[in-house]
């Protein structure tokens, strides 16, 4: 479980998180859906401990992210908005390295990349160098090293940004599976239709506060639109920067 | 500490299957000895041929004005020829070497007494003319030495009054002492070393990190930053020993295998125990390498501002050493306290065959390693913060 409480975040003049507050709940998929530059990112950021809150905290499975980032840190898998590959390693061997940072080895480690390989069907390519590599080949890999761990809370930014019509279906498909297995997933997005798809719960970010929290029956009903798209359009206040 | 290994270890063999590291390598081991070695067979040759054992070959013009001279200098092994029309423009173009030109008013001036006019046009910035030019010099003015001193006698003076002060010269220069020029660059040289053969290293695994976008999800590990900084500095150090050891067995290999002697007239040694103590007081200035280039690519955005700013790394932090090619100072124990430098004093007297005080050693080795302590801990610090991932220093 995440809770994300109040937090602020600037870079020098910029602020960019101003007060972003909601829960994700285990055994669900959240989404935080708001226009490009809303404070998306810096709230993931700031849960992955990547960033120090200015105010506010955040809380995953109960540790606070500044006072108990390695508890954080091994709780959950992130794929942030970077996911860059070691393109002289095999994906196989990226993904080791990362277990064998979450402490895994031996047979464990060996047994859970091939059950990887098999669950985000990487067989083709899993002992091969991830230079070049197609998007869709290195976001898998990257997700798998993201799990390698099997952390209770998952983090994606923009997990389908760059993939083809196959890829998203797979990546959604794949989401779905995590969270039929009780996991904690929290994912970022800027396409309506993504969110409205795949989410339990969703919060709508503009603008750095949260404009919108709720299940999509929900948003529907405190809006007043019978169609999604226009409750976003009506909780955001304006229809910039969403794209379809 | 496990993660620490862990972050070395595969850093490690990143590298090793990184072309550009391992080439990096090799070339610049093979690199710096050839340097050398190249300077001995070029620059040897033309400084040590002795020039007494040539006639010298002089263009003269006017030599009918001075029969006395030209007998003089023919005497001295000179070989007279005749001066090309313009002395100035042969001596420029370095046709000459030096062009002696008297004067129609010499014989007038030596009949009365007077000093006799003469010019000499030379080219004071070519290096291999001088010791030519400084041949004529010493003939013509032993000449006049000669004459001056004949008159003085014909004048019933004695020519010892003219000498204040008697100097007596003593060159206790040996051939080997010589040969230091040579040897004296060596300590600059294995500075470059030391720092070039882990930079590739350090580079990759940090600004790389960045530049791959590989740097973000690698800090979402339960891993502590002083982990990964200790782990990816330690990934740099054998890589930098490999290339040092590289180097000084090349240079071990080349001064058997070139006849170092055929080319500097002298024999000129470089025995395997003094290549292995130099190597053992690198030690610490490898780490201090790694430290410092960890520090500094903390700030770098890409692989090629990182790839800038450490590759100037060792010309500034070798600058006092490269002055010792040029004025070799003996070695003191406050020198001792100032790390890189202390070392490079080392070096330069276990090449000269002299031996060095345990006390320096330890000395400078101690401090090198503090300042490697204390610049590790800033690394640490910078990694730290979270500037770090956008690198906006």
């Amino acid at each position: 479980m995440i809770e994300v409480k109040q937090i602020q975040k600037s870079f020098g003049k910029v602020q960019a998180v101003k007060d972003v507050s909601f829960v994700a709940q285990d055994g669900q998929i959240t989404g935080i859906l708001g226009p490009n530059g809303a404070g998306k990112t810096t709230t993931l950021r700031v849960i992955y401990t990547v960033l120090n809150p200015d105010g506010g905290s955040a809380l995953v499975d109960g540790f606070d992210v500044r006072r108990d980032p390695q508890q954080v840190l091994r709780r959950i898998g992130a794929l942030p908005d970077a996911h860059g590959l070691y393109p002289r390693l095999t994906a196989r061997e990226n993904i080791r390295y990362y277990g064998e940072l979450h402490g895994m080895s031996g047979k464990a480690l060996e047994d859970r990349i091939q059950s990887l390989a098999e669950l985000l069907d990487m067989g083709e390519f899993i002992d091969r160098r991830t230079d070049g590599f197609s998007n869709g080949q290195r976001v898998k890999v990257s997700i798998g090293r993201a799990l390698v761990h099997d952390p209770q809370n998952v983090l994606l930014d923009e997990p389908t940004n760059g993939l083809d019509v196959m890829s998203t279906r797979a990546m959604r498909e794949f989401i779905r599976s995590l969270r039929d297995q009780g996991k904690c997933v929290l994912f970022s997005s800027h396409i309506m239709q993504e969110v409205s798809a795949l989410c339990d719960r969703i919060v709508v970010i503009s603008g750095g506060v949260v404009a919108a929290n709720g299940t999509p029956d929900e948003l529907r009903k405190a809006t007043g639109k019978e169609n999604l798209e226009d409750a976003f359009v009506a909780a955001i206040g304006s229809e910039e920067g969403l794209t379809k | 500490m496990k993660r620490v290994w862990i972050v070395f270890k595969k850093e490690v063999l990143d590298n090793l299957r990184d072309r550009r590291t391992l080439s990096s390598t090799i070339i610049s081991a093979f690199f710096t000895p050839a340097l050398l070695l190249g300077l001995i067979v070029v620059l040897g040759r033309t400084l040590n041929v002795n020039p007494d054992e040539k006639a010298l070959r002089l263009p003269v013009s006017g030599g009918e004005y001075a029969p006395g001279l030209i007998d003089f200098l023919e005497q001295n092994n000179v070989e007279i020829v005749a001066a090309p029309a313009d002395p100035a423009a042969a001596v420029k173009e370095g046709n000459e070497e030096v062009v002696l030109i008297i004067d129609p008013g010499y014989p007038e001036a030596f009949l009365a007494g007077e000093p006799a006019p003469v010019e000499i046009y030379l080219d004071n910035s070519r290096q291999s003319s001088s010791a030519s030019i400084q041949r004529v010099r010493g003939l013509l003015q032993q000449d006049s030495g000669m004459l001056g001193m004949l008159r003085l006698q014909a004048r019933g003076i004695s020519p010892s009054l003219l000498s204040a002060i008697s100097v007596g010269v003593r060159d206790v220069a040996t051939p080997e002492s010589q040969a230091l020029i040579f040897l004296n660059m060596m300590p600059f040289l294995i500075t470059l070393n030391l720092f070039a053969g882990g930079m590739n290293v350090i580079i990759d695994a940090t600004a790389g990190e960045r530049e791959r976008g590989s740097l973000e999800p690698l800090f979402i590990n339960p891993v502590k930053r002083w982990e990964f900084v200790i782990g990816k500095m330690s990934a740099s150090l054998p890589f930098a020993f490999v290339t040092l050891g590289l180097v000084l067995l090349i240079f071990y290999i080349g001064f058997q295998i070139i006849p170092v002697e055929e080319y500097i007239g002298f024999s000129m040694s470089l025995d395997g125990r003094s290549l292995f103590n130099i190597f053992l007081l690198c030690i610490p200035e490898v780490l201090l390498a790694g430290a410092l280039q960890m520090l500094v690519a903390s700030f770098t955005r890409s692989f090629k501002e990182a790839q800038t700013y450490l590759g100037f790394l060792p010309l500034i932090i070798g600058l006092p050493s490269m002055f010792l090619t040029f004025m070799p100072v003996k070695s003191q124990m406050i020198n001792m306290l100032v790390p890189t430098y202390g070392q490079s004093l080392l070096f330069n007297q276990i090449l000269r065959g002299e031996s060095v005080p345990v006390e320096y050693w330890v000395t400078v080795s101690l401090t090198t390693l503090a300042l490697t302590v204390v610049l590790t801990v800033v690394a640490i610090y910078l990694y730290k913060r979270e500037q770090v991932l956008f690198a906006k220093a």
